[in-house]
C-alpha cells in the first residue's frame, strides 16, 4: 500500500499549511509531520519528507499501514465529534489531530516517552492555525462560485 | 489614581532568538500609552538553541526604552489572552506611575538558598521603605531544579538500579552544594523571604525548561542568569490579592512516613518498608508499575500530601530510585495521605480560584502554575485558557507554568504546593 502525496511537492513550499507544519516539526520530539486522510498525504512541511527525522524511514512502512486503519475510524466517526486519536507503535507514538467533520487529520509521529502534554498544547495551536487557513479558502472558493 | 492601569501582554512565537526578542517587547509596548515602568518576561527554552538568550534579551533591548527593570526566565510553558502555548515568549509591561518597582537578586540559590533570600529580601525592605504606597506585592522568580545526569543512562526520572540509586542518593547533597543540581528549594527561600518580609504578599515560581529538568535561565535586565532568584517588590495603592488553589483530593490512602534522608528530600522507608515497594503496594500496582513509560500517566495523578512545619505540602513525586521517592520539597516523616487528582478537578480548582476574587476588578494577572498541570491536560488546558479569558475579557494576564509555585499572604501564610494554581491579581476595589 503506497501513501500518495496530493500535488507537486514544489508547489507545497508556498503552501500557508506546510509553514505551519515547518513549525511544528522545528520541535525536538516531532519526527514527521503532515495533513493527511485515508492513503492521502494532504500536505507535508516545506521539504517534504527530507524535513522528516530519519530515524522515521525504518518504521514508516508500518507506520503508515497503521495509520490506514486509524483514519478508517476517523472517517466512521469525524461527524460524531471524533477530535483527537492515537496510537503507539513501537518506540513511536503517533497523534492524529481531526480537522472538524472531516476526514483530515494533522498528524504527527513522536518518541515514545517523550513530554507528550506540552506537544499537544502545540499540536492544538497547528491544528487551530490550518482550520483558520482551510476556512479562508474555503471562503475565498465561496466567493469565486 | 486613574481608573486604568495601563498594563499589556505581547508575544512572538518567531524562533530565531534576536527577532523574537524585538517582537515580544514591540508587541507588548505599542499597546501603551506610555514607556513601560516594569517588564516581566518569559521564554520557553527553545531560544537556546535558537541564537541563545544574550541574542534574545539583545533583540528585547532593540525595543525596550534603556533602564526598564526587566525580570524572568525560562518556563515550560504560557498562557496568555492569545492562548496556550509551549514555545515562544510572551511579556507582561507595565506603565503606571502609580507603582513603584524594586528588584532584588540573589545567586547560588541551589547552594545557598537562605543566603541568597536574605539578599533579595534587603533590596526590597530598603526599597519599600522609601516607598509611599501602602500595599506591598513580591514576586518571586527561582532556578528551578535541575536533574542530575547518570552516568552511563542520561537524565532519568525512574532509576532502576539499586547501585546507582545508591549512588544518587549518596551524591545528591554534593551535587547540590558543588554543582548546583538538584531540586531548586525553592520552598526553602519562600520560607526565608516571608519571614524577612512578613507583611508583603507574595507570589513564588521556578524557572524551568521543557519539562525535561536539564537547565533554566533567569533573566534580569541585560544579563542571563542560572541558579538565581529575582525578586521584586511592587508598592501601590491599587488593590491586589493572591490566591493559591489546587483540584487534589485526599484519598482514604494513608501512610506514614519513617525514615529520611538526612536533608529531607529523599523518602527511604516508609510504614518502616522500602519507600517504592510499600508505595505501589498501597496503591495495588504491581511492583515496577512505576517507571519511564507509565509515570506521565500513573503517578502524575497520586500527589501526596506532605508536611512541612505543620503545613500540608501537596506535591507530586518526580524521581524514583530502586527503593526511595525523591520529593521536590523539604518534608518532614509522620503521617501522609495520597491525594488524586483528574482534568475536571483541575479545571474547577481554577474557577475557585478566580472566584476568590470576587472583590477585585480586575486591570492585569499574573500566574504561576505547576508545568505537570500542563504535561496532564495537555491540549485541553484551553478549557482552563477559557475560563481565565471570560474572567479577565480584555485585560492582559499571564500564567506561567513551572515546577515549584506558592504564595503567601498575612492572612493565609505560606501555600506552597505542586499541581496549583497561584494567582495575583491587581485592579480596583467592587
Amino acid at each position: 500500500m503506497e501513501y500518495k502525496i496530493s500535488g507537486d511537492v514544489d508547489r507545497m513550499k508556498d503552501d500557508p499549511i506546510a509553514k505551519v507544519l515547518d513549525d511544528l516539526l522545528k520541535l525536538d520530539d516531532i519526527l514527521a509531520c503532515m495533513v493527511a486522510r485515508q492513503n492521502m498525504i494532504s500536505v507535508m512541511p516545506s521539504d517534504g519528507t527530507d524535513g522528516f527525522n530519519p530515524e522515521v524511514n525504518q518504521v514508516w512502512d508500518i507506520i503508515h499501514r497503521a495509520m490506514d486503519d486509524v483514519f478508517n475510524v476517523i472517517h466512521e466517526y469525524s461527524q460524531t465529534g471524533l477530535a483527537e486519536m492515537e496510537f503507539s507503535l513501537q518506540d513511536y507514538e503517533v497523534l492524529f489531530y481531526v480537522f472538524h467533520e472531516t476526514d483530515n487529520a494533522l498528524v504527527a509521529i513522536i518518541p515514545a516517552l517523550s513530554n507528550k502534554g506540552l506537544i499537544e498544547v502545540e499540536m492544538e495551536n497547528a491544528r487551530r492555525e490550518i482550520q483558520d487557513i482551510l476556512n479562508e479558502q474555503e471562503q475565498i472558493r465561496l466567493a469565486v462560485v | 489614581m486613574d481608573k486604568n492601569i495601563d498594563a499589556a501582554v505581547g508575544m512572538t512565537r518567531k524562533w530565531d532568538a534576536r527577532e523574537a526578542g524585538r517582537e515580544v517587547a514591540r508587541d507588548a509596548i505599542k499597546q501603551l500609552k506610555s514607556p513601560p515602568n516594569f517588564f516581566v518576561l518569559f521564554s520557553t527554552i527553545h531560544y537556546k538553541e535558537h541564537g541563545g538568550f544574550e541574542e534574545f534579551l539583545n533583540g528585547v533591548w532593540d525595543v525596550l526604552p534603556k533602564r526598564t527593570p526587566l525580570v524572568g526566565g525560562t518556563v515550560a510553558g504560557f498562557m496568555n489572552n492569545f492562548g496556550s502555548f509551549t514555545r515562544g515568549a510572551t511579556a507582561l509591561a507595565i506603565s503606571d506611575t502609580n507603582i513603584d518597582i524594586f528588584i532584588g537578586s540573589g545567586k547560588n540559590s541551589k547552594r545557598s538558598p537562605k543566603r541568597a533570600a536574605r539578599k533579595c529580601a534587603d533590596t526590597i525592605k530598603n526599597g519599600f521603605k522609601k516607598s509611599g504606597y501602602r500595599n506591598k506585592f513580591v514576586l518571586n522568580l527561582v532556578s528551578g531544579p535541575e536533574t542530575m545526569k547518570i552516568p552511563g543512562q542520561g537524565y532519568k526520572k525512574v532509576v532502576d538500579s539499586g547501585f546507582m540509586s545508591r549512588f544518587v542518593s549518596l551524591a545528591f547533597g554534593m551535587s547540590q552544594y558543588l554543582i548546583q543540581k538538584g531540586p531548586g528549594r525553592e520552598d526553602e527561600l519562600f520560607e526565608e523571604i516571608v519571614k524577612e518580609l512578613p507583611d508583603c504578599k507574595m507570589m513564588l515560581g521556578t524557572t524551568m525548561d521543557d519539562y525535561k529538568w536539564i537547565d533554566n535561565y533567569q533573566f534580569l535586565n541585560d544579563q542571563v542568569l542560572t541558579n538565581s532568584v529575582l525578586s521584586v517588590g511592587l508598592a501601590t495603592d491599587y488593590k491586589f490579592d493572591v490566591c493559591t488553589t489546587h483540584g487534589m483530593r485526599e484519598t482514604d490512602i494513608k501512610f506514614k512516613i519513617t525514615k529520611l534522608s538526612r536533608d529531607g528530600h529523599i523518602i527511604q522507608k516508609i510504614n518502616n518498608k522500602p519507600a517504592l515497594h510499600e508505595l505501589q503496594r498501597l496503591l495495588n500496582w504491581p511492583d515496577g508499575f512505576i517507571n519511564e513509560k507509565t509515570m506521565a500517566h500513573t503517578i502524575l495523578y497520586y500527589p501526596i500530601s506532605l508536611k512541612r512545619h505543620g503545613r500540608q505540602v501537596p506535591a507530586v513525586m518526580p524521581t524514583f530510585l530502586k527503593d526511595s521517592i525523591l520529593t521536590p520539597c523539604i518534608v518532614d516523616t509522620g503521617d501522609v495521605s495520597i491525594l488524586t487528582v483528574s482534568g475536571k478537578n483541575l479545571v474547577q480548582a481554577v474557577r475557585d480560584n478566580l472566584s476568590y476574587f470576587k472583590n477585585i476588578e480586575p486591570e492585569f494577572g499574573l500566574f504561576s502554575s505547576c508545568m505537570t498541570i500542563l504535561q496532564t491536560l495537555g491540549n485541553n488546558i484551553n478549557i482552563v485558557h477559557q475560563e481565565i479569558s471570560n474572567y479577565f475579557k480584555e485585560k492582559p494576564f499571564v500564567m506561567f507554568f513551572c515546577a515549584g509555585e506558592g504564595t503567601y499572604s498575612p492572612e493565609n501564610k505560606i501555600t506552597y504546593a505542586n499541581m496549583s494554581f497561584n494567582t495575583t491579581i491587581f485592579g480596583y476595589q467592587n
